[in-house]
């Protein structure tokens, strides 16, 4: 169990550039608002630096630079000095701008569910987003495998304190745990099971993250 | 987190000869300096390549990082990170950004890898406070020098060969928590384990 923000070998292998695209996605996320991992995975990427200095060198070419400037002066002038576009966030790439819009699908009591694994192709992981109504309680469940949650949207408590927008939790199976919607807002959460559970008839809906 | 003066990280900003070439680059598009960072980078990225698999795309690596080293160099703070850091994630993002591109059509890309990997300094509004960032890349060469072989080992492959701890595990036979309690043990003396819990 992870709580809050994410654990050192996690970030390790956020910043060696090992983890698949939704995990990173909820890491950025969790960093984009967290200055303390954000310093963090700073001194990882040092280390990755560190690494790569410390490794046998591979001989590179004149010609091989001599190509380079060739692509660089075949570009518009002035084009090497932009500043930095204004900012879209990974999240409203992905799900727009108001994520209680979504076409969330309605699942037992307080529960919405959307999967959104499509947005991801070629990862094997199911990433979905949980919406838990302001005050909702969600069924008492455990978890399987490994489940990395973010908090996009309000904020849910259990046994173990509450979680806030931009807190970072792993679950697995040893995690029974009821959560509750607190505050007024909705609760909405962003999940990447690496083991995605394969359920069929009636118990299909029952798949998510909240209630197993 | 600790507050510092800042004039240490001046000085130690100037004592780093590559982070004031990408300076120049940065500020005055300076080829000789550029040339100096092809030279010294060019060889790791090109191994960096190899060892992860990229073997018979490692000189299009190579190519492909410093172009966008050319086209971010304006972007550049010394203050917010060591050049060879920010080089390193250059050569991070440039990978995954090739195997994504290998992988699907860009249709369907609909975060670019800027987005889940970020460079440091880039976009960030904060204000330049990280007097570590510039310290730790010094006191990391410092530390994995008295690294026993085997906590190296393992970082070693995490970063060059971009192999998961579980992959690492498998590769040397030994159990995935033997891996991890070396990965802990190493990150703790680099002090990158700050407070895992309770923070
Ligand atoms: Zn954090």
């Amino acid at each position: 169990m992870t709580r809050h923000h994410p654990d050192s070998l996690t970030l390790m292998e956020y910043s060696a550039g090992n983890l698949s695209e939704p995990h990173a996605l909820c890491i950025r996320l969790h960093l984009d608002k967290c200055p303390h991992c954000r310093s963090r995975v700073d001194t990882l990427d040092s280390l990755g630096a560190v690494m790569m200095e410390e490794q046998p060198k591979v001989n590179v070419s004149e010609s091989m630079f001599d190509s380079i400037l060739s692509r660089i002066d075949s570009e518009p002038a002035g084009e090497p000095v932009q500043p930095a576009p204004p900012r879209i966030s990974a999240l409203q790439k992905l799900l727009g701008e108001n994520l209680n819009e979504l076409p969330w699908k309605r699942q037992l009591g307080d529960v919405s569910v959307l999967d959104i694994s499509e947005k991801f192709p070629g990862q094997s992981e199911q990433v979905v987003l949980q919406k838990l109504a302001a005050g909702g309680k969600a069924p008492a469940h455990t978890h399987r495998g490994n489940e990395t949650t973010i908090v996009l949207q309000g904020a849910f408590a259990d046994q173990n304190g509450v979680f806030n927008q931009w807190d970072f939790v792993v679950l697995n199976e040893q995690d029974e745990h009821k959560p509750v919607a607190v505050g007024c807002e909705d609760c909405i959460t962003l999940s990447v099971l690496s083991a995605p559970v394969k359920l069929t008839g009636r118990f299909t809906r029952l798949l998510n993250p909240f209630i197993r | 987190m600790t507050t510092l003066d800042p004039k240490p990280a001046k000085a130690e900003g100037r004592k780093d000869p590559w982070s004031q070439l990408l300076n120049k680059v940065g500020k005055h598009q300076d080829r000789e300096a550029y040339h100096a960072l092809f030279e010294h980078f060019g060889p790791q990225i090109k191994y960096y390549a190899m060892a992860n698999g990229l073997a018979s795309h490692a000189e299009e690596l190579v190519q492909e990082v410093f172009v966008s080293i050319w086209r971010r160099s304006c972007l550049y703070d010394w203050r917010k990170a060591a050049a060879s850091t920010w080089i390193f994630t250059i050569a991070r993002n440039q990978r995954i950004d090739m195997l994504r591109k290998m992988q699907r059509s860009s249709a369907e890309m609909l975060v670019e890898t800027e987005d889940l990997w970020q460079i440091p300094g880039d976009n960030e509004d904060e204000p330049v406070t990280s007097l570590h960032r510039l310290m730790s890349e010094r006191r990391i060469r410092e530390s994995l020098s008295h690294l026993p072989e085997e906590q190296v080992t393992v970082i070693a492959k995490v970063y060059m060969e971009n192999k998961s701890h579980q992959m690492v595990a498998d590769e040397l036979n030994i159990p995935l928590g033997t891996v991890k309690s070396r990965v802990r043990l190493a990150l703790n003396k680099l002090k990158v384990i700050l407070q895992d819990q309770n923070v």
